[in-house]
């Protein structure tokens, strides 16, 4: 009998008692109320600028904050009209899909190497490429542009894609790793037992398992890419121009265009909202249980 | 399948040796355990035999051929794992399938398989769940037919068993055997519970920190163990160690418990002429090795016998078993350990009783007491050589 069968089928009086402790309950306590007040105040900005998004210029730049006015689509329109902002969008969105796609897959391979295979020296190997992500990018963002001029890879996605992959793949090594490590040895020694290439392991069962590493570590890249400003500020000027340096430039001389701003803002939330919501489908607690006991 | 291991051993970049020189021949569709306490070397072995692990020197024959520097993936070799390795994100069917399925089985064949071991291990109903829906039993009989639907010419098994609990272990435990009886594929399977050894083998070999010590059928390694490790490591409740000295009476080997004038009466049978020359070498003072269903409780008064005091009483259900010690300063043990005795739970006996000790001449056993290896074997009424 499920707990819905059960609820049914018991006396009316106890059916409501039954129905109101249903799910959570939430007491007024003063944690309580302390928790939805600090909730409240961190949630206020964003819920500020999606309004600001909507609103007119009068009503935003109004002395008095409004919170009632008649929204309008205004602001996103100029945003693609007058500030080009399809391409921008398509831009960030190619530089951060590509460099998290090439990132995983180098970081899945090179993770698997230090953990499975009897690199010697690997512990220090491991310590030395997550020490490559401890360097400032500013201390080598002058040196990047003149070598990417060179080699005409300024405002270009190729330039930028390698400068992402660059920075990321360490950290992102270092998570598959640990990742990796957790995922028993014997699965694998029973796939090779079965027959399998070690290229067929990986790929049927390794990765399969490791998903929830990968998801994570996933997100993790495409955060960091997608928010990136510094090396986009440096190494693009027109044509691959990404979101984040985008909304800077609408802080100007004389005015701040808040409307477009906010709108812009509300934009590059957006697609990080998707990513993380698909991909948190694939952190499932337990992916692993049943295999080992 | 044959499988023969030649001197093979496993040595670790720090020195530590796991596998000492093993040599084993093991016949064709037999089934020997690999038994030892933890630590012996016997899972090392066993990965060894799969290709897991490269054995450091030594050489392993399979079906006469030199499968040594051979990888797993070409040995047609199935080994269940004690943690069941099953691949948690496939179902029941695919994890029975993907064997077959790498080495490009015709699908047809698959299914047929597949139905096959579902019916013979009862696990039709999980074809389509995943391992983690099952309960540890249900595993375990995947990990089986994982292993077996490949047909493979030697099945290997580490503590497939140590996780189920006990009901479940005794139950999975016939249902090997009868698996095997049918099957008639050699397996070797690495245990620590002696009583798994007994019951499922045709042949054990007896393991301790790398060296396989002895190898015989369940009766031989429980009548005539070759070193007190061998004894005391087979049978429930442990064997007991008693200090005797030993004397040549006319032709027949007298045995006193220390402390006491005169030999024990129970026990006073001829040996041959070679086990008095060992004797002539190895010393009068010996351990004597009388399993707990040999010694003989007695009640009432035996001033023969050794007089001795119940420690405790421990009922098994249709046995009880009896701690006691020596009393008198006649008798000790020889590891200070009490001595358990076996009787029926028809009689009753009491914490504090005094009793009086037998020794029934059923397989006895005389071991060094330096080295611990066996001298002499009761054998029939007669001392004999190992």
């Amino acid at each position: 009998m499920t707990a819905q069968q059960a609820i049914s089928s018991a006396p009316a009086h106890d059916r409501a008692a039954a129905q109101a402790t249903k799910g959570l309950s939430f007491r007024p306590t003063l944690g309580n109320i302390g928790a939805v007040f600090v909730v409240g105040l961190w949630l206020f900005p964003v819920y500020w600028i999606a309004l600001t998004s909507l609103k007119p210029i009068v009503e935003i730049n109004n002395a008095v904050p409004i919170f009632i006015f008649t929204p309008t689509l205004e602001n996103y329109r100029e945003l693609f009209t007058k500030f080009d902002f399809a391409r921008v969008l398509m831009n960030s969105l190619v530089i951060a899909f590509v460099s998290c796609f090439v990132v995983i897959v180098l970081a899945v391979l090179a993770a698997y190497a230090l953990a499975r295979m009897k690199v010697p020296g690997e512990k220090h190997i491991a310590l030395w490429i997550l020490s490559l992500r401890f360097l400032p990018p500013i201390a080598v963002a002058i040196p990047f542009y003149i070598q990417w001029q060179d080699l005409n890879l300024l405002d270009t996605y190729a330039g930028l894609i390698i400068i992402y992959v660059a920075f990321n793949l360490p950290f992102a090594i270092w998570m598959m790793r640990g990742f990796l490590a957790d995922v028993p040895v014997a699965l694998e020694e029973a796939a090779l037992l079965d027959g399998l290439t070690r290229l067929q392991i990986i790929r049927r069962i390794v990765v399969p398992v490791v998903m929830p590493g990968i998801a994570s570590t996933a997100i993790f890249t495409f955060v960091f890419t997608w928010n990136e400003y510094l090396m986009a500020l440096m190494l693009t000027a027109f044509k691959s121009v990404t979101v984040p340096v985008t909304i800077a430039k609408f802080v100007q001389p004389y005015t701040i265009l808040w409307g477009q701003l906010s709108a812009a803002v509300v934009i590059q939330v957006v697609p990080m909202l998707i990513v993380v919501f698909l991909l948190q489908r694939h952190i499932v607690r337990g992916m692993t249980l049943g295999a080992v006991k | 399948m044959t499988l023969r291991l030649q001197n093979v051993q496993k040595a670790y970049p720090s020195g530590f040796m796991a596998v000492k020189g093993v040599d084993l021949d093991v016949e064709d569709g037999e089934f020997f355990t690999l038994l030892g306490p933890s630590g012996c070397g016997k899972t090392t072995t066993l990965r060894m035999i799969a290709g897991l692990e490269a054995p450091t020197a030594g050489k392993i024959f399979i079906g006469g051929n030199d499968f040594t520097d051979t990888h797993p993936r070409d040995r047609d070799v199935a080994m269940v794992f004690q943690s069941y390795a099953l691949y948690p994100h496939m179902t029941v069917r695919e994890n029975l399938g993907l064997n077959l399925e790498i080495k490009h089985v015709a699908s047809a064949e698959i299914v047929a398989r597949i139905q096959n071991i579902a019916r013979m291990l009862d696990i039709g109903a999980l074809l389509d769940k995943k391992p983690g829906e099952l309960s540890g039993g249900q595993r375990q009989r995947v990990a089986l037919g994982r292993a077996l639907i490949r047909r493979p010419n030697i099945f290997l098994m580490d503590e497939p068993l140590s996780n189920l609990d006990l009901k479940l272990r005794e139950r999975t435990r016939t249902e090997l055997k009868k698996l095997h009886e049918t099957l008639k594929v050699t397996t070797i399977y690495v245990t620590h519970d002696q009583a798994e050894a007994l019951v499922l083998s045709n042949r054990i070999g007896i393991m301790d920190s790398g060296d396989l010590i002895q190898v015989g059928t369940p009766q031989e390694i429980y009548d005539r163990p070759k070193s007190v490790f061998v004894a005391r490591f087979v049978g429930t409740p442990s064997i007991n160690l008693v200090n005797v000295v030993v004397q040549n009476l006319n032709g027949r080997l007298a045995i006193r418990l220390t402390g006491d004038e005169k030999p024990l009466d129970s026990v006073l049978l001829p040996a041959s002429e070679e086990v008095f020359r060992k004797l002539g070498q190895s010393g009068l003072e010996l351990i004597l090795g009388v399993r707990p269903e040999a010694i003989g409780v007695l009640t009432g008064l035996h001033p023969d016998a050794a007089p001795a005091e119940i420690d405790l009483v421990e009922p098994m259900g249709s046995v009880n078993n009896i701690v006691l010690r020596f009393t008198n300063g006649v008798g000790s043990t020889a590891d200070g350990e009490p001595l358990i005795g076996v009787v029926t739970s028809n009689e009753s006996h009491e914490r504090g009783q005094k009793v009086w000790i037998r020794v029934r001449p059923e397989r006895l056993v005389l071991f060094d007491k330096a080295t611990g290896h066996t001298v002499t074997v009761l054998s029939k009424e007669r001392w004999e050589e190992l």
